[in-house]
């Protein structure tokens, strides 16, 4: 009898946007991968139902107390989210942390808002620019092939702006005209020195833009795929003979059974801060110190601005006058430092939607009719700034704490400061006048931010750098410390910008693993 | 990008993916066909179980004025959302029972220093009055003021509770110039 053959070229944690670009690069290269997902696969017969609200045992609110980080869960969308019973973190009460987790085949490209852009030079060079942190070791012109590469498969839209701050991508063609709502704030915001653009979102396959679609299934049909659902990684282990990783410890989820497995390389994409804590518990590539460290994401202020459009009111707005979004890149501290802050944001916008109640100062029968009359006449806009990398922010294994499996969890300590809470200011301040100068109504303008994590773009916690001294990963998303372990999501942003992140990630995951097949071809690793 | 219209307590900044398009649902294969399940509210009253009466009566008072009945819509008496408060904020974690607690006993309190009544038993101008922490702007960051974090909270929790009603469902039917409870993605428990 043959013995089932268990030894594979690569083992991969995490079959999400950075695991599945893994798979799929390096399965079509004829390499023998095994992917390791800690949560099961998703059915989307078995476990979606359209139900109305009003069936849902809490109408709508979702059972108490359940997810008390997750601002993203309603009571439809609960039992996607990871559980924070089962999988807890800490962090000082007075300073909240949002770490939203999906734990499922395909990961959190399940649900992304498929917001898809490309960094440009300002983040890649942002050093030059401003003095301020590091540069990455790499260039926008060397990662400019990845992104032409990923942007088919995941099916772009855009349209084309020849922006330094936000470069053109490998577009299906977004023609559609702005509605005059958009052109208004277009007009307001040029002589400040905004862009509209067209909001540049992943069309997938026009129901699903996932890992779970479009990068597994094409890396399951070349053979050289096994992937295992609900197996949590516990620790790496290391040859000791070598010094090189040789596999992982790992725990069936559901019967919490142990086993190992072994494998030459390992690539770690559980999203920035499980591949960080997986590293953590190791004890691994940390001679740096900067393992946990330097960790960024974006900030949010959903609802920054929120206006009423006048023409639109008492149901006279027209499909030509509302109805359309946009996405302004960052125009700020482009040419020279004009602010009292470093960096920039970017906001995106909506309109033709109804404010809601709480923006009214009114109740009863009075509210009712201002949301009649403002009914799909509505403008909001998200704000989305870039969030200083500091080595101050960061995650450490808390000892006291294991999760269900009995891993130690991360605490976090991670806080906004002054640059962030300037930018946030002036945000608001601007975008507020350039509604106004569009001749919007602003109903309610808000400067305080989410929480850090809220954007679910948590970035920078292995981050990647030339100098070993100061950095985790070098310029391949290559362990400095043990050449065999590769780390592919966002922790190895040395700057994230304003742009989401999950396009990065993808050409990140693709470079690395073009790069690692090359190595393993030549015998190097 | 939100997906679905169910009780907006934080905008939501994922959009589940497959919410636009018209892909035709299929049935889990374990839910009878024939079968039309309705949910407990089809079948039963709710009563009160938290609260103590006063409290009660200051909240159906409250209810009342938030969110009347106007029109065919239904009001929040209607779609009994004091009762289904009282389950809800009961079934909380301990500040936003003491939230409400408190709140509606201040309500009362106020009510008596200043109209020698219960809440329960103000008319629509002395409730305008005590009301009146409502008419300040909206900010991130909730009053610092017990009652007024409690009336803001009761804002949203009374009209969201109607809006997702069976009620409002049904007689939402028939009027396109309301937005009706909504319809979305139940996800089951994924094991």
């Amino acid at each position: 009898m043959q013995k089932l053959e268990k030894q594979y070229d690569v083992l991969i944690v995490g079959s999400g946007a950075s695991g599945g670009m893994a798979a799929y690069t390096l399965t079509r290269k004829g390499i023998k991968c095994l992917v390791l997902e800690a949560g099961p696969p998703v059915d989307f017969q078995r476990h979606r139902t359209l139900k109305p609200v009003s069936e849902l045992p809490y109408r709508g609110f979702g059972k108490p107390g359940r997810l008390p980080h997750v601002f993203q869960a309603n009571e439809f969308n609960a039992n996607t989210w990871v559980d924070e019973e089962a999988a807890p973190y800490t962090h000082d009460p007075k300073e909240p942390y949002n770490w939203v987790r999906v734990r499922l085949v395909g990961g959190k490209s399940l649900f992304w808002a498929r917001m898809s852009f490309r960094l440009s030079d300002y983040e890649f060079k942002a050093k030059d620019h401003d003095g301020f942190g590091d540069n990455w070791p790499i260039s926008y012109a060397d990662l400019a092939p990845y992104y032409d590469n990923v942007e088919p498969i995941f099916r772009v839209s855009g349209r084309k702006e020849g922006l330094a701050q936000l470069p053109d991508g490998n577009f299906v063609d977004d023609n559609s005209p702005d509605v005059e709502a958009v052109k208004r704030i277009a007009a307001a915001g040029k002589s400040r020195g905004m862009t509209v653009t067209k909001i540049r979102r992943a069309l997938g396959d026009g129901q699903l833009a996932s890992s779970f679609n479009l990068l597994l299934p094409e890396a399951s049909a070349t053979g050289n795929l096994t992937i295992v659902p609900n197996a949590i990684v516990r620790e790496i282990t290391i040859d000791r003979n070598t010094g090189i990783a040789n596999g992982v410890h790992f725990v069936d989820r559901v019967s919490k059974r142990e086993l190992h497995a072994k494998a030459k390389v390992i690539i770690l994409g559980a999203a920035c801060l499980e591949s960080t804590r997986l590293l953590l518990n190791s004890k691994l590539a940390n001679s740096s110190g900067a393992l946990g460290r330097y960790l960024h994401d974006q900030f949010y202020i959903p609802g920054g601005v929120v206006a009423v459009i006048p023409e639109a009111r008492d149901g006279r707005g027209g499909r030509g006058l509302v109805g359309g979004a946009g996405y302004v890149p960052r125009f700020v501290n482009l040419q020279k430092k004009e602010k009292n802050y470093l960096r920039g944001y970017a906001f995106d916008f909506y309109t033709g939607g109804t404010p809601d109640a709480k923006y009214f100062p009114s109740w009863g029968e009075e509210l009712q009719k201002s949301l009649d009359s403002c009914r799909n006449a509505g403008f909001s806009a998200t704000i989305m700034g870039e969030v200083l990398p500091r080595y101050e922010n960061h995650v450490r294994i808390d000892p006291k704490i294991v999760d269900a499996w009995g891993i130690p969890v991360l605490n976090f300590q991670c806080r906004y400061t002054d640059n962030e809470f300037n930018m946030a200011r002036d945000a608001v301040e601007t975008v507020g006048e350039v509604c106004r100068e569009a001749g919007f109504e602003v109903l309610n303008r808000n400067e305080k931010m989410f929480p850090p994590g809220y954007s679910i773009h948590e970035l920078g916690a292995c981050r990647m750098g030339d100098n070993p001294k100061t950095s985790v990963l070098n310029k391949w998303n290559q362990c400095h410390d043990i050449k065999n372990i590769f780390v592919v999501d966002g922790s190895s942003f040395v700057t994230g910008g304003t742009q989401n992140p999950t396009m990065t990630i993808l050409a990140l995951s693709m470079r690395a693993s073009e790069y690692l097949a090359e190595q393993l071809r030549r015998g190097d690793l | 990008m939100q997906s679905v219209a169910a009780a907006p307590i934080a905008p939501v900044a994922l959009a589940s993916q497959s919410s636009g398009g018209a892909a035709p649902q299929a049935q889990p294969s374990d839910q009878g066909r024939q079968i039309d399940y309705r949910a407990a509210d089809a079948a039963g009253e709710m009563s009160r179980r938290f609260f103590n009466a006063q409290q009660f009566a200051a909240l159906r008072r409250l209810s009342d004025i938030l969110m009347p009945a106007i029109g065919d819509a239904p009001g929040a008496l209607d779609a009994s959302v004091p009762e289904f408060l009282d389950f809800l904020i009961g079934a909380s974690p301990a500040d936003r029972r003491q939230l409400y607690r408190a709140g509606l006993d201040a309500l009362n309190t106020q009510s008596r220093r200043r109209f020698n009544k219960a809440f329960a038993d103000v008319d629509q101008n002395q409730a305008d009055e005590l009301l009146a922490p409502l008419r300040a702007e909206w900010t991130y960051d909730p009053p610092v003021d017990p009652l007024a974090r409690f009336l803001r909270a009761a804002k949203h929790d009374v009209r969201i509770a109607t809006i997702n009603s069976q009620e409002w469902s049904a007689a939402g039917g028939g009027s396109g110039a309301r937005r009706a409870g909504g319809v979305g993605q139940y996800w089951y428990t994924i094991e």
